[in-house]
């Protein structure tokens, strides 16, 4: 975004407040400058030359979930998540990134084969008792307060990524059409399962799918500031898909989907317009683009739906998640309360700001308590990390699981 | 400023968390809803009365201003730091002390959220009736620092009508308590009442007692378009004779018709001079009795068309149009400038009439919407601040409105307040000697001036 649009924006702000109602952040520690308002209103100081990027501005630019939440009750429609993300890229600038972020997000993600070593040795450390041992140990504790308990947000990577695992093309007689499936970093590194379970769902509608060589959407590089590097990441899957030929790029992660339609600015090209127009949510899809066919298997479980921020106010799908789960057999599904309020994970935020996430968590973990569901399902794969590790700190008998293994229970399960 | 030794002190006083010194962080409470800002000193978020208290006297001891504030959600200038010195931010007080079902009373601190305070008092049947624009975000402290209103309010009145007792700091840092859960009480002065719309300026309001009533069955919307302003009125006046007293009577103008249409096509009519969005509560027997009436009395009275919600999503619709003025005019002009004069019902037409005429004369886009059952308009003048040819014109032209209110016998202020946006014009409604018994009771009870100062009373040092 050029500063004059910045600008534009910013002058829209009547601080008529009513961000604070909505802001997860304000809501827990009511404090002016966590909200929109008055991070607009910094924004705004900082261009017009009163304020420097000082560890204190740059400090209260990152505190933002970027769940959009403001931005949806905003009677001006304000894009306050794009104006946080603006300033974090000028942060990144003039102030530079970590080094560690840095590497990963200029030389990790960018190279796929360096990405599986380093899951390889993730998931080494996991295995091998080195976990174990740390934890046994004591050593985080002493290295920090927080890093003990943070160490236990981190997934366990899986042995095998998802995407070795399969084959790239996954033919059916008859296909009624051809698809590719991105599958996203933590579905391939951590999540294998989902991955099964979405491919379980597309033979079952006949549906040929390509899994082309892919890379990270480059989310955590622009929530960063580093938009040079989301950009080479998103010419490298452009070109990918392009050269699968096929109708509908599926996502099975709400970050994902919400940054791979947003190609379509970032790169500007005529590529990148058919490239974002062709992705889609597996939720709308199965819901508006295929006739979806469960299957006839009861599943037997009492299910909530939380909506990921970047599903619902990012992508607009929020009633093809619930049409689906009401169609499932031997499912009862009740609707909890603010179930578009933000679980609080927000990428890495909750590795930041594990306390003040945790805040923000309890109250879904409140929420989701009071429907009584014995499974809570969603569409992104960081808001089940979250979600999963508050459950489990707050040892509630629930069950989290992404919407796509729900639905392939009913067909038996992922074979 | 203020010195570090002083800063040391408040930070004794409410703890090194709760004390905001950075400017990145003091710029977040150097505004409010209007579009002025003034960076304050210090930001303090005391969490009882007695640091509020300490805090107070440390004020008068070493002659800082205190500003105190809720969420910030104004609109008239009332927690600006226009002399700089502390922001007092009363959020942390957000606990809701009681609600006593059988005495209908809620005692609340004062930073409780008004939203929150309703939903907690109608999940047990009861009603909290004032209903500011921001009272999902607003403060009860602030409600009453001003005198909020709201829509509601030509049923069920303002903000002051449900306040039975205070806890109050005053200037010089006592604690008096006046009224409680008696609805009646003439004990001396009406301390209550003087407190109430102080707009921080005598003292700090810590701890409140409202006052509840049961909360309404049923209520029944409708909307009705008139071609002729003036029959719009007239159908107001006759609905209330015939003994119906509507919750809500919201007007909008021909100017706010259209660019909520440009907006959002709504289907609105864009060939009339006023919409009216009425809505009746009571006892569901009696809603679709009286929802004809008024039918019946609009349509005799020049109405277009009568639009009568039938169902939970009709009434959602004909809110929509209300609610989707404050963005759809903002597409006109960035700034928004909005006045809240209020004038005996009956003027409404050629208050209307008059705005519309200085508008004109200043070359500006106003849109006039607001509650024409209690006569309070706000006009607002969009315009972009950037354009100082612009703002002067703004400038003239609110003092000519404040003018032509006051001359049909009205008000300045509805429900915003003086603040420091209308101070200039205070003594065009008041005169000298109303303006010199207010003077009078500031200087008494805040003589060193420390809480709030260069609000209502306007000096050339007040912005």
């Amino acid at each position: 975004m050029d500063e004059k649009t910045i600008k534009e924006y910013l002058n829209r702000c009547s601080k008529c407040g009513g961000c604070m109602a909505a802001c997860p952040l304000f809501a827990e520690t009511q404090m002016e400058p966590l909200v929109a308002r008055g991070k607009l209103f910094l924004i705004k100081n900082y261009l017009d030359g009163n304020l420097d990027l000082s560890k204190k501005m740059m400090e209260l630019m990152s505190l933002c979930l970027l769940c959009k939440a403001c931005t949806d009750q905003c009677p001006n429609s304000i894009p306050v998540d794009q104006l946080v993300l603006s300033i974090r890229q000028e942060i990144a600038q003039h102030k530079g990134i970590s080094f560690v972020k840095k590497n990963i997000f200029q030389h990790f993600l960018q190279n796929n084969g360096r990405l599986n070593i380093a899951a390889k040795m993730a998931n080494l450390y996991q295995r091998s008792g080195l976990q174990w041992l740390v934890r046994k140990s004591g050593i985080l504790g002493l290295l920090g307060r927080d890093l003990a308990k943070k160490e236990k947000l981190l997934p366990e990577m899986a042995k095998v990524p998802f995407r070795a695992q399969v084959p790239k093309l996954i033919s059916v007689s008859n296909p009624q059409m051809r698809v590719a499936y991105y599958t996203g970093c933590v579905t391939n590194y951590v999540f294998p399962q989902t991955g099964h379970a979405v491919l379980e769902i597309l033979r079952n509608h006949s549906l040929e799918v390509v899994i082309p060589e892919q890379w990270c959407c480059g989310i955590p590089a622009l929530a960063s500031g580093d938009e040079g590097s989301t950009v080479e990441l998103a010419k490298k899957n452009i070109k990918a898909f392009q050269e699968a030929g096929v109708d509908y790029i599926i996502t099975d992660c709400a970050s994902c989907g919400s940054m791979l339609h947003e190609y379509a600015d970032l790169i500007g090209s005529g590529d990148a317009h058919f490239f974002a127009d062709k992705v889609v949510d597996l939720s709308q899809f199965l819901a508006e683009v295929v006739d979806f066919t469960p299957g006839d298997k009861e599943i037997g479980c009492v299910v909530t739906y939380h909506d990921p921020c970047h599903l619902n106010r990012g992508q607009g799908v929020r009633e093809a998640p619930r049409k689906l789960l009401k169609s499932l057999p031997g499912v009862i599904f009740k609707e909890m309360k603010e179930a578009d309020r933000c679980c609080g994970a927000a990428g890495s935020f909750n590795l930041t700001y594990y306390d003040l996430a945790n805040k923000v968590g309890h109250r879904k973990v409140c929420n989701i308590k009071d429907t009584g569901a014995n499974v809570v399902t969603t569409e992104c794969p960081s808001c089940i990390m979250q979600i999963r590790h508050l459950i489990e700190l707050e040892q509630i008998p629930v069950e989290v699981t992404h919407l796509a293994e729900l639905i392939s229970k009913s067909y038996g399960g992922v074979s | 400023m203020i010195s570090n030794k002083v800063i040391e002190i408040i930070m004794k006083i409410v703890g090194d968390e709760n004390v905001i010194t950075s400017k990145e962080e003091r710029l977040c409470y150097a505004y409010d809803s209007t579009p002025n800002a003034f960076l304050p000193d210090l930001v303090v978020r005391p969490g009882s009365t007695e640091e509020v208290q300490s805090i107070v006297r440390l004020a008068n001891e070493h002659r800082f201003p205190l500003i105190p504030r809720g969420t910030g959600t104004g609109l008239s200038g009332g927690s600006l730091p226009v002399m700089g010195g502390v922001v007092m931010d009363l959020t942390r007080m957000d606990k809701i002390l009681e609600i006593d079902e059988e005495n209908l009373v809620a005692v609340v601190e004062a930073g409780v959220i008004t939203y929150k305070l309703q939903e907690e008092v109608e999940a047990r049947g009861l009603f909290y009736p004032p209903d500011p624009g921001s009272l999902k975000t607003s403060t009860i402290g602030g409600n009453v620092a001003e005198n909020a209103g709201g829509p509601r309010a030509f049923k069920y009145g303002v903000t002051r009508d449900y306040v039975l007792g205070l806890e109050v700091v005053t200037p010089e840092g006592e604690i008096v308590s006046v009224g409680g859960k008696t609805v009646k009480s003439v004990t001396g002065y009406d301390l209550i009442r003087l407190y109430t719309g102080s707009e921080g300026t005598l003292g700090i309001i810590t701890k409140i007692y409202l006052r509840l009533i049961p909360k309404p069955e049923a209520k029944k919307t409708m909307m009705v378009s008139f071609p002729r302003l003036d029959d719009a009125a007239r159908s107001v006046t006759e609905i209330i004779k015939r003994g119906i007293i509507p919750v809500t009577l919201e007007i909008m103008d021909d100017r706010t018709i259209q660019c909520v249409e440009n907006h959002k096509k709504m289907g609105l009519p864009l060939d009339v001079e006023a919409i009216l969005i009425i809505e009746v509560d009571g006892p569901r027997l009696l809603l679709d009795g009286q929802a004809q009436l008024i039918a019946e009395l609009c349509q005799n009275n020049g109405a277009q068309q009568v639009r009568i919600a039938e169902t939970d999503e009709e009434r959602e619709k004909i809110w929509a149009a209300r609610r989707a003025v404050s963005a759809a005019v903002v597409q006109i002009k960035p700034t928004k400038i909005s006045e809240d004069i209020a004038v005996p019902r009956m003027a409404i037409p050629e208050m209307v009439r008059r705005l519309k005429e200085i508008a004109r004369r200043y070359q500006l886009d106003l849109v006039i919407f607001g509650h024409a059952g209690d006569g309070n308009l706000h006009p607002n003048i969009l315009c972009d601040q950037r354009d100082h040819d612009e703002m002067q014109r703004v400038e003239k032209a609110i003092g000519e409105l404040f003018k032509a209110a006051v001359e049909l016998g009205g008000t300045l202020s509805g429900e915003h307040g003086i603040g420091t946006m209308k101070a200039p014009y205070l003594k065009l409604e008041i005169g000298e000697a109303g303006y010199d018994v207010m003077m009078k009771i500031k200087k008494a009870l805040d003589p060193n001036n420390i809480l709030n100062p260069g609000k209502i009373f306007w000096s050339e040092n007040n912005g």
